[in-house]
């Protein structure tokens, strides 16, 4: 049995909103006490009343969540202003979560402390052999792709690994991730998914590059300094006439000697010292390009991540539907928005319960068995069910 | 509606009303976060466009270069072929003019003793009919069939002849040495006025009289001179190149002059060379003057380009005038120029420094620098002389000469 049932409320009224999930997750539950469960809310509630009263409704629930640029889900579609939570059942699947806290810290102690309290927390005579880990990284103060080298060396590489950083609508300043009743920030929580259980991924962007090419002379982690031996902001300056750099024009950041490219946004300048913290590392000595998209490109990507998931879902019949979209995307579909969510209803099906949010950054592997990298400005779709 | 369904609604409006202004919240919000966006993207858009047009004129740069380089290498593609035909061909003149001048020698040498043998032999016969003044009927019958009287009176005019022609020969050959100068690839101190005659001797042919037009005169005003260090056979090159248009020009004019409705006489057709030293310049000038139809103004700017030509498909190639500038300009930091008004005639000015101290190595691309046009006409005029080596012309040409 897997059962899986999703809520979703639009109400700006903290209490209102959490009582109207839960009455509707209840009524759909009919009964059955859900194992784990996944939140998601908007920066303006009152998160800690929010998980409050769901640890008060649900006191064993293995939940957790983060704040978001934009929620989704099957029973309202697209929300700006709202939360949104998925409930998973199952005496087949086993589900546990797990927390790191001060990721910016020691990113590898974080992510193995969450790694180790989701393990730790695997009951009776199972064997606890992960399959699947959801995360929810802070997607401020972490580096996307520093947590999911520590995801990937405490789980080992058997386990696929998918989610979105948590956001704050388009703010920049503090995120928040839910474990449990806890309202934390610069954490990681996952979930960890073990036993009979069939799933499947796929990711798109639909950023094409547009300016000329250039290598990154100077940078460091996530920080760049030079861009063809010139301060990087003025690689940006030169397009955008001087106004503040924007997740809409990601650089393009080129394997090498491969036409192949992944995708680093930033929204972090430095005017006086001439530097871009971009969110996601890039390599010096990388040949970047600005790259630039159109709602149909994005559109058609989102076409293209949701067709991938389907065509490698090894079951018939999915169970829950998750998609972890970049908060730019959002900006730029505006009021097509609603067609990344719609697509994935059409595409896999109506009735499927299906939950997802706008993030600052997604994680995926590129292919089914693929180790997970860390993207920006894509879609990530996974599909869950034991059918 | 009783009060609990009251309250409901209430609290549906209630929850509808918030829901409502935060999405006009966000609306603000949204529509401000629009408007950046489009600032953003009409800033891509103008540095993109700007991109696009620097690539555009950037590629349209590169494609006249690209053009420009096609353009040189099919010149050099031709010039290298003109090269190797020019080198056989040189080759050919060389050899032949060798050959020839072996046995011309034995002629010229041998009739001196042929003349005097022959004389000798006439002498005899002489003193034979004194002293047998009735010879027997067979002697006086081939005595009147050869017609002895008028073999003795033909026979010294038969030499005479034999002598011209030979000498002709000599002259010819000595002329295609001159002007293929094979053995002269080096910078050498030649004479200019011995270039300019053996270009002459070998334009001889075209300078005659035809059927459609008088002699060509040849006018020479050659200066005094110091001898000057060139490269001789190119040099060569040049004033056939020049001479044979000048040739072609006062031709066609004259025929374009008789067919003309007024049929008014025709000027004599005059070919100047002016050979000069100019002191001040420390260079020495070599003009070629004709009175033709001159040059039409818009026409002058191209003549020294590659492939430009005015005469009709199939008769120049366009290379003639191009590669003598390269070889007056290139290989011995001259000039050459031109000055022509319609009606009143063209003059090309060689200009070449007296001392050629500057002069270059030769390059590649004008190692021979003979162009496809002067491998032509040193062809047909090797043609044209071929009563040299042509026996039917030969004994038309001897018995007009003996008669």
């Amino acid at each position: 049995m897997f059962k899986v049932v999703v809520a979703h409320s639009n109400d700006p009224d903290s209490p209102s909103a959490i009582q109207e999930v839960i009455d509707q997750c209840l009524g759909d539950l009919e009964g059955v006490q859900p194992q784990a469960g996944l939140l998601l809310a908007a920066l303006d509630f009152d998160h800690t009343l929010l998980l409050a009263r769901l640890h008060e409704t649900f006191p064993d629930l293995q939940l957790i969540g983060g704040t978001t640029d934009g929620e989704m889900s099957s029973v309202l579609g697209f929300e700006e202003d709202s939360i949104t939570l998925m409930l998973f059942c199952s005496d087949t699947v086993q589900i546990r979560a797990g927390v790191g806290l001060g990721v910016s810290q020691d990113v590898a102690a974080a992510t193995q402390a969450a790694v180790d309290q989701a393990v730790d927390q695997a009951v009776g005579d199972l064997p606890f052999d992960p399959k699947l880990c959801i995360t929810v990284p802070d997607g401020l103060t972490v580096s996307g792709v520093a947590a999911i080298a520590g995801l990937k060396q405490a789980l080992g590489p058997e386990v696929a690994i998918v989610g979105g950083t948590s956001g704050d609508q388009w703010n920049f300043r503090q995120t928040y991730q839910f474990f449990g009743d806890q309202v934390l920030s610069d954490a990681i929580v996952i979930l960890l998914f073990s036993g009979d259980l069939k799933f499947s991924h796929g990711v798109s962007s639909g950023w094409y590059p547009m300016s000329r090419k250039a290598v990154v002379t100077k940078a460091k982690g996530a920080l760049v300094y030079e861009i063809d031996d010139r301060p990087a902001v003025e690689f940006y300056d030169h397009y955008l006439n001087g106004l503040t750099v924007s997740g809409e024009y990601p650089l393009a950041v080129f394997d090498q000697a491969s036409d192949e490219f992944y995708l680093r946004a930033s929204n972090a300048w430095d005017r006086e010292q001439g530097t871009i913290l971009f969110m996601g590392d890039v390599p010096e000595g990388a040949t970047v390009q600005i790259t630039h998209t159109t709602c149909d490109d994005i559109i058609a990507a989102t076409k293209t991540s949701i067709e991938k998931a389907r065509s490698h879902y090894p079951g018939e019949q999915p169970a829950a539907i998750f998609l972890f979209s970049c908060a730019a995307r959002r900006r730029l579909l505006g009021t097509r928005t609603c067609e990344e969510y719609e697509l994935g209803q059409q595409s896999i099906g109506e009735d499927i319960p299906t939950i997802g949010f706008y993030t600052y950054g997604e994680i995926s592997p590129l292919a089914p068995g693929g180790e997970a990298f860390y993207h920006q400005e894509t879609l990530v779709t996974l599909l869950l069910g034991v059918e | 509606m009783n009060d609990s369904e009251a309250a409901q609604r209430i609290q549906e409006l209630e929850k509808a009303n918030r829901v409502l202004q935060k999405k006009l919240d966000r609306a603000q919000q949204g529509r401000l976060q629009i408007e950046e966006s489009r600032r953003r993207a009409e800033a891509v858009l103008s540095a993109t466009i700007k991109e696009l047009r620097d690539s555009q004129n950037m590629l349209e740069e590169r494609s006249q270069a690209l053009e420009q380089a096609l353009h040189d290498l099919q010149g050099m593609q031709t010039r290298m072929l003109m090269t190797e035909k020019m080198s056989a061909l040189g080759v050919l003149v060389a050899g032949v003019a060798h050959e020839i001048n072996n046995p011309v020698g034995f002629i010229y040498g041998n009739l001196d003793y042929a003349n005097q043998y022959a004389q000798d032999l006439l002498h005899l016969v002489d003193l034979y009919q004194k002293n047998y003044p009735d010879p027997k009927s067979a002697i006086q019958d081939f005595i009147e069939s050869i017609d002895l009287e008028f073999m003795k009176s033909d026979m010294p005019n038969v030499m005479n002849s034999m002598k011209m022609g030979a000498e002709r020969i000599k002259e010819i050959v000595l002329s295609l040495r001159t002007f293929s100068r094979m053995d002269e690839s080096e910078v050498k101190a030649v004479n200019l006025h011995d270039g300019l005659d053996s270009t002459l001797t070998i334009l001889e042919h075209r300078l005659k009289p035809q059927p459609h037009r008088p002699r060509i005169q040849v006018i020479r005003e050659y200066g005094e001179i110091p001898e000057i260090e060139c490269y001789a056979g190119q040099l060569n090159q040049v004033f056939m190149n020049i001479m044979s248009n000048a040739i072609d020009a006062l031709e066609e004019y004259f025929v374009e002059i008789q067919k003309g409705p007024n049929h008014c006489p025709s000027p004599p057709l005059v070919l100047t060379i002016k050979t000069e030293l100019l002191e001040e310049n420390q260079e020495v000038q070599i003009c070629f003057q004709d009175n033709g139809p001159g040059i039409p103004p818009d026409v002058i700017p191209q003549l020294f380009d590659p492939f430009f030509t005015t005469k009709p498909v199939g008769k120049g190639t366009g290379l003639g005038l191009s590669i003598s500038y390269q070889i007056v300009t290139e290989k011995h930091n001259g000039r050459l120029e031109c000055l022509s008004k319609l009606g009143q005639g063209t003059e090309f000015i060689i200009s070449i420094p007296s001392r050629q101290s500057l002069i270059q190595e030769p390059a590649f691309s004008t190692q021979t620098a003979e162009s496809l046009e002067t491998a032509e006409l040193i062809s047909s005029e090797l043609l044209a002389q071929s009563d040299l080596v042509n026996p039917t012309v030969d004994q038309v040409e001897l018995k007009q000469l003996s008669r």
